[in-house]
């Protein structure tokens, strides 16, 4: 028995097996907007924070912070002083489509937590900045919101009650940075994306300087789930620290690619099972568990590691996005790092010295050695770049650059010599 | 009062201080490139990075826990903090890379990484030799690069506007300009564009970096990448000497530095003082400096000695005019000179028994901005108020002297038939003395006596602010003639700027042929018979400091490099 436990019998919640649930009456149909209605009329503010926070959901955007606690930073109340949401859904990460899902399949489920989280922190209006790529999901998102605002479900006086709340719905124009949560506020507020020093944290100062919570599509869709099953339910689901149903974004060398909803807690070699194993019949070389940025596992280290925060963290890893790369033995490790490295030296902001400067090294450096024109130090050099990049930078997205070299050549390192030119002597002749 | 420890030492602090500005207030030097006292903190460069902790306090009795030693445990942020960025808490303990290692290895890594894509042209950048990048590298960066690929490329001469030119490559993207046009002058003409490696600041499509303060970026910027269209390449730091100044296109008195090379005033930039223009300066008052060079008057002349003639014999003719005269001389004092000289020439008025008309106002409504620019375009219209004189009633005098009805009008550093209190023809029958700083002058041909004055580049005096705040210049470049309280008042080193006669290198003819208007005033005096007193302007103030009450205070030891403020009087607005 798993962590996961009877995982095989598992039903899914998140995106429920049902034909064209994207609807609004078909949602309703399943019993949607339930969540809503039960919190509007018998719930108070507090309670909901408070369920949130016995459930134990932790952000589905990658950091894993507590949702519940960050619900509870937000200050008090002041009638003057505006205060927002806003639903991070500018899932760019490589190897990370779970949102997009969600998005497609269930959007109402992402409405309604996004009210249930307005209602829980009494605020009037939530911005979906959406990626600018996204643009049919957008359309049908768009479709949608225009349904659920015609059924009183949103806007003013939802189903009668005195609470009311806006979603507006923001497009992105493409840029992977939009992603931090500081720097999406500024790409919403129509400035340049550069990430925001912190402190003043986003509960403090966001948008436009007001109080502001920003949480992922996945956290706010669970939101719901929380409140029609209880607390109690969503920690029960998979690992006890990490409960909760995932959408774990398969990709890679397997024969099913694809988004699965499992409980948190699922071993990866189950995953890689579900997924129907490696494609071909050949060996696992590496996995990715979590989106582009984690640092990656060579194939043995995942036995009996499951997903989820802490046993990631003991293999050396990260959960991140639940975004699972599985690469097979015939993987060139040089040329995945030189993509990635490529990615992050595409996507730096260029704000911060270490970052804007030390990408762009990085993937010279990794080029020169995927053409076999590398020496040896190279490799020296990039774990230098490593450690003169990480926690230099107002954003993380130096460490997310930083962590996928210096493990990828840790832990694959006669990778990289046999690629290298041989040194000018000999080192122990 | 709240203590903080930086490195070892402990300093007493107020407020919430932020860490950087607390060191560089307290002698501490940290290295830095975006952070500016007046603009926001971005905190993007990087480069001030320190190691701040703070003692740890027990949880249940609140005392500080202490080590086997005694000593307080100290518990560090996990990341080395952004000092910029940092706001000071009482108990904290600093590191800065004197005393740590991590710290002196964190600042040499990023200045390694600003170093690797920047082209490193210093013999040709005009900011070498008071670079922050160049000094700084120097001090805290690596001894080579590990660097070996090509560097981006970057548009190397992108006219942003029509006095700042940009050169990408060189951009550290410190947002320094970004900001200025966001937070201080508002024109919001510049953005950073490009991504990443590839950012550099630019105009948004169309718009042109035109606004009355695009040349403070220039000032900025720690880097040559921004470079003023006048002055690009034409002249190294080192071979210049600056002296303090003060700007005289306006009422507003900005302090400046004018920057002289062979003795030719080659930029002026400004100088910080946070009671006047604090660190900005408008472009308009920069880019006068070629009025010190250009068109300038070579010695006196006299029309009855049939144009150039020594100064004895300028001063001689002017006294023989003025003693025919007498009661009817007309002077005409001038807000463009300095209160001394307005000063020496009510004297003489005295002394003569003529007249004095007040000054010409040189009022340009819709000039000023409310900051840096006024509509008074001369520098010195509240000294000459303070000193009892009036503006001019220009109809008044100006039909006076188309009548006929003035014999001699005597022009202290201005220009009336410009300033349109009379015609060319009316001053055929009048005799005119002028002093004079440029050969544009347009009363010059009408001029019976023309005495080249020195400009404010030239010369030692006080000028008045529209606030009252009174602020003495002191000499940038040299004048023709042997002046002992002029070279008194020059920096000891500044001869070796100018060159002397005895040098090859230096040009004889950017040396003017004129005198200070304090030092005319008093021989066309001694002409007449007769002694003025106090002769050198630091003299002159003293007496009147003393003996008009509007100058309290105004000694040049008070004036110092910052001005004084003056006592507040009531001004008539001048028509």
């Amino acid at each position: 028995m798993t962590k996961a436990g009877d995982w095989k019998s598992y039903k899914r919640v998140l995106l429920p097996p049902v034909k064209d649930l994207h609807h609004l009456d078909v949602y309703q149909e399943q019993g949607g907007y339930q969540a809503l209605r039960a919190v509007l009329s018998d719930w108070k503010p507090e309670d909901v924070t408070a369920e949130v926070k016995l459930s134990g959901l932790r952000g589905r955007g990658g950091a894993g912070f507590p949702t519940g606690l960050k619900w509870s930073f937000m200050p008090p109340v002041k009638p003057d002083v505006p205060r927002y949401l806003c639903c991070n859904a500018d899932e760019s990460e490589p190897g990370t489509f779970k949102d997009r899902q969600l998005m497609e399949y269930n959007p109402h489920l992402l409405f309604e937590g996004i009210l249930i989280a307005g209602y829980a922190m009494s605020l009037k209006a939530c911005y979906l900045y959406v990626r600018g790529e996204f643009a049919s999901w957008i359309t049908l998102l768009q479709n949608e919101l225009s349904k659920a605002y015609d059924a009183k479900l949103v806007g003013d006086n939802i189903l009668g009650t005195d609470h009311s709340m806006d979603i507006i719905i923001h497009k992105g124009a493409g840029a992977y940075i939009c992603g931090e949560e500081t720097s999406l506020m500024e790409s919403l507020e129509g400035k340049r994306a550069y990430p925001r020093i912190k402190p003043p944290f986003p509960a403090q100062s966001g948008i436009w300087g007001y109080p502001t919570t920003i949480n992922n599509v996945e956290t706010l869709a669970c939101a719901p789930i929380i409140i029609n099953r209880g607390g109690d339910w969503f920690a029960g689901v998979g690992a006890k620290k990490h409960p909760g149903p995932v959408l774990y974004g398969i990709s890679g060398h397997v024969n099913r690619p694809g988004v699965y909803e499992y409980p948190t807690g699922m071993l990866i070699t189950d995953l890689l099972e579900i997924a129907g194993g490696m494609r071909d019949n050949k060996k696992l070389k590496a996995l990715v568990p979590g989106g582009a940025s984690v640092p990656v596992l060579r194939a043995d280290m995942i036995d009996g590691v499951t997903m989820d925060v802490e046993s990631l963290q003991e293999a050396g890893s990260m959960m991140g996005t639940a975004g699972m790369l599985f690469l097979d033995e015939d993987t060139d490790m040089v040329a995945f790092l030189r993509r990635v490295a490529r990615f992050y030296h595409h996507e730096s902001c260029g704000q911060c010295t270490p970052c804007r400067e030390g990408t762009g090294w990085m993937e010279n450096l990794i080029t020169r050695i995927d053409d076999g024109e590398g020496n040896l130090r190279d490799l020296d050099l990039l774990l230098d770049l490593c450690d003169q990049m990480e926690g230099r930078t107002v954003c993380a997205l130096a460490d997310a650059a930083a962590w996928p070299v210096r493990n990828t050549i840790k832990r694959f390192r006669g990778d990289f010599e046999r690629r290298c030119r041989p040194a000018a002597w000999a080192v122990n002749a | 009062m709240p203590k903080v420890i930086i490195d070892g030492e402990e300093y007493a602090f107020e407020g919430r201080p932020s860490l950087l500005q607390f060191c560089l207030d307290h002698g501490i030097e940290l290295p830095h490139f975006c952070y500016h006292p007046s603009m926001s903190v971005p905190a993007n460069c990087r480069q001030c990075l320190v190691d701040v902790g703070a003692p740890v306090r027990d949880r249940e009795t609140g005392e500080f826990q202490l080590d086997e030693n005694g000593e307080k445990v100290i518990r560090y942020f996990p990341k080395l903090q952004t000092s910029c960025s940092h706001v000071i808490s009482d108990g904290q303990v600093v590191h800065t890379a004197r005393s740590s290692k991590k710290v002196e290895r964190a600042q040499c890594d990023t200045m390694e990484f600003l170093l690797i894509n920047h082209p490193l042209d210093c013999p040709i950048c005009d900011q070498a030799g008071h670079c922050p990048l160049q000094i700084q590298a120097y001090k805290y960066g690596p001894e080579g690069s590990r660097f070996e690929f090509q560097k981006v490329h970057k548009p190397k001469k992108v006219k942003l506007g029509p006095n700042v030119i940009l050169d990408a490559e060189r951009c550290i993207n410190c947002t320094r300009c970004v900001r200025f046009t966001d937070e201080i002058s508002r024109s919001r003409q510049l953005t950073i564009i490009e991504r990443g490696v590839k950012n550099y600041p630019i105009t948004p499509p169309g718009v042109s970096f035109d606004e009355p303060y695009s040349m403070n970026v220039i000032d900025l910027c720690p880097v040559g990448a921004l470079t003023s269209a006048d002055f690009r390449f034409q002249a190294r730091i080192w071979e210049m000497a600056s002296a303090p100044s003060i700007t005289t296109t306006n009422a507003k008195g900005s302090n400046c530095f004018l920057w002289v090379r062979d003795n030719l005033v080659m930029r002026i930039t400004p100088r910080p003082n946070p009671d006047v223009n604090e660190f900005w300066l408008p472009d308009e008052d920069r880019l006068t400096y070629r009025r010190f060079n250009e068109d300038r008057p070579c010695g006196p002349a006299a029309l009855n000695k049939s144009g150039p003639c020594s100064w004895d014999e300028a001063i001689r003719e002017t006294a023989e005019i003025l003693s025919n005269a007498g009661k009817e001389t007309l002077f005409l004092a001038s807000a463009h000179a300095t209160v001394e000289d307005n000063w020496m020439l009510m004297q003489l008025a005295e002394v003569v028994g003529g007249q004095v008309a007040g000054y010409i106002p040189h009022i340009e409504p819709g000039h000023g901005d409310g900051w840096l620019r006024t509509d008074d375009r001369a520098p010195n219209s509240q000294g000459c108020e303070r000193l009892g004189l009036q503006p001019v009633d220009m109809k008044l005098w100006g039909a006076r002297l188309e009548a006929g009805e003035v014999q001699v009008l005597y022009v202290l550093e201005d220009d009336p038939v410009a300033a349109g209190l009379c015609s060319t023809q009316a001053l055929d029958n009048v005799e005119v003395i002028l002093h004079y700083h440029s050969t544009t002058n347009q009363t010059l041909p009408s001029a019976n006596v023309a005495l080249p004055a020195a400009t404010v580049a030239e010369t030692v005096g006080t000028f008045v602010n529209e606030a009252g705040r009174a602020q003495c210049v002191v000499p940038a470049k040299v004048i023709k003639g042997v002046n002992r309280t002029l070279m008194m008042q020059m920096g000891l080193s500044r001869a070796d700027q100018h060159g002397t006669p005895f040098d090859r290198w230096h040009n004889e003819s950017h040396y003017v042929d004129c005198k200070p208007s304090w030092e005319i005033i008093p021989l066309v005096a001694r002409a007449l018979g007769v002694e003025i007193a106090a002769q050198s302007p630091k003299k002159v103030m003293q007496h009147i400091s003393v003996s008009i009450p509007a100058f309290t205070g105004a000694t040049y030891k008070a004036m110092g490099l910052s001005g004084v403020m003056l006592p507040p009087i009531e001004i008539e607005v001048a028509s």
